[in-house]
């Protein structure tokens, strides 16, 4: 029930994002929505409010582009909800630290692992790495890797 | 006048380490305590001691060559991590498990679960100041340790799954060992309760102390015994059923006001759920094959993400793999549930006093490997 809620809000609020459906069950969400680098904070507001939690924030490291993954759940069977967006190398994401508490620690993590830094999250020390550590260790171009890809490598 | 320069104001708040190396943090973690008295104002855990690069490792290897790593993230339900991990590459594989797999897998996972829930009791209790649990809660954990012992030829970090089934069949003998550590557990449980639950000391240390409720949790992404104890019935294990988990009969405890009473009830109760489904699972174990007859030695997976969610004896766990076509996955994640349940201290802990800062620690059973990576 949740979920037919919150996709309506969803729909509403990002009428051009793309919503795709996951039929195979592989991704393990219901459907994922890209939006735009500076929709999540209105798309996080939107899970808040219909009391969705935040199950994970990760990033994608591409030749040509970061791209920031945010998994949403509720208690329900299968309300997983993924929430997709791009972001270029150089740009700067907004925080949901504010709306989410739990993302403080979620995006420090990505900022170490990854070099993002998000705006309006006050506490962008180091999280597991050494507090001088200067590297950003699951950034392609750290240590060995096996592939660096450009996105549509992947997803076409 | 030269005392009064000294103000009662500037010099009232101080800092305090609780840990790195601390009887009580079961790990390596530090916890930067902000102390007015007796009193936390303020609490900051320091995590990435043992940080070791496991997602790093998972993008450089081969799917197979990672399948150690797995059991070691959180090397008290390594089993269960392990579990995870190959049910992840599975699915995106394609790979059918035999049915016996399936069960065996679940047994093994639950025994886990158990040994994981009973080093945390007498830890626990232990943190508490009563020594003799522990000594019991570690013979009954001895017993699964030996029981998994003999069909994986390890303790702790066993990597007996494989992808399509797992490495050695259980024989009669496992089968009889199993049996008579559920029977023995039976009177147990009366045992512990005697013992613990209902001892006065430790019901006035846990009983409304470290409430984490259904608002907190949501805030932070707590999940596993933590959010139960505060009445959502969340189980991945109901809500998302892998293997054979929806054909087997069992209860998700839960709890009502989410105090460290609560969550230790759950446990307990989850602890002889469990006994349930491992009694089950033996009931209907089916003969036939233990492991998948056709497995490509190299994986060739199709692109795209794969992302599965189990439970672990903490809470919601999950591998969140991107593939790229090639043997190894592009990018690797992994969901710890010690992730989402220490970070809610920085709001549980204010305003405690250190003592049940100790017991609020023990009783959200954290590892801290796990967090770390």
């Amino acid at each position: 029930m949740k979920l037919k809620e919150i996709e309506k809000v969803l729909v509403e609020k990002f009428p051009d994002a793309p919503l795709s459906r996951d039929e195979t069950g592989m991704s393990g969400a219901q459907w994922s929505i890209a939006v735009a680098l500076s929709g999540i904070r209105e798309a996080a507001k939107a899970f808040d409010k219909a009391g969705f939690f935040l199950e994970s924030i990760t990033a994608l490291d591409f030749e040509d582009t970061f791209e920031l993954v945010y998994h949403f759940n509720y208690y329900e069977p299968k309300s997983r909800v993924v929430v997709r967006m791009l972001c270029g190398h150089d740009e700067v994401p907004q925080s949901i630290c504010d709306i989410y508490r739990g993302a403080v620690w979620l995006e420090r993590e990505v900022h170490e692992f990854f070099g993002i830094k998000f705006s309006g999250n006050a506490d962008m020390r180091m999280l597991l790495l050494p507090e001088d550590a200067d590297y950003h260790p699951l950034r392609k171009n750290f240590g060995k890797v096996s592939a660096y890809h450009k996105r549509e490598v992947i997803y076409g | 006048m030269a005392e009064q320069d000294i103000t009662q104001e500037t010099s009232r708040v101080y800092s305090l380490n609780l840990g790195p190396q601390h009887p009580s943090t079961h790990g390596v973690l530090r916890i930067l305590l902000d102390l007015d008295g007796e009193y936390i104002v303020k609490a900051d855990p320091v995590i990435g001691y043992g940080h070791r690069g496991h997602e790093k490792m998972g993008e450089n290897r081969p799917y197979k060559q990672f399948l150690p790593n797995s059991s070691r993230m959180d090397y008290l339900s390594g089993m269960i991590f392990n579990h995870g991990f190959v049910l992840a590459v599975e699915k995106l594989v394609g790979i059918e498990v035999p049915e016996r797999a399936k069960y065996i897998r679940v047994i093994a996972s639950e025994l886990n679960r158990i040994s994981s829930h009973l080093l945390w009791f007498g830890t626990y209790v232990m943190d508490l100041g009563g020594f003799t649990p522990f000594l019991y809660a570690f013979d009954d954990r001895e017993q699964i340790l030996d029981i998994l012992d003999s069909v994986s030829g390890s303790r702790l970090t066993y990597s007996y799954c494989r992808f399509g089934g797992v490495c050695r069949d259980v024989d009669s003998r496992f089968i009889d060992m199993t049996r008579a550590f559920l029977k023995r557990m039976e009177t147990r449980w009366a045992d512990y309760d005697n013992l613990v639950t209902k001892n006065i000391i430790f019901i006035h240390r846990t009983r409304d102390v470290g409430i984490i409720d259904r608002e907190l949790c949501r805030q932070y992404g707590v999940t596993g015994p933590n959010l139960r104890a505060c009445g959502v019935s969340f189980d991945v294990r109901r809500s998302e059923p892998y293997e054979v988990y929806d054909r087997l009969d069992f209860e998700v405890p839960t709890g009502s006001k989410g105090d460290a009473l609560d969550r230790y009830d759950v446990r307990f109760k989850e602890m002889q759920q469990s006994c349930r489904i491992i009694d089950q699972a033996l009931d209907q174990l089916p003969g036939g094959a233990f492991v998948a007859e056709k497995v490509p030695q190299k994986l060739k997976p199709p692109k795209g993400d794969v992302y599965t969610a189990f439970e672990s004896a903490r809470g919601l766990s999950a591998y969140y793999m991107v593939s790229d076509g090639s043997p190894g996955p592009y990018r690797c994640h992994i969901r710890v549930p010690s992730f989402g349940n220490l970070n809610a201290l920085n709001d549980v802990l204010p305003g405690t006093m250190v003592a049940d800062a100790i017991s609020i620690l023990g009783s959200i059973d954290v590892v801290i490997p796990e967090i770390d990576r």
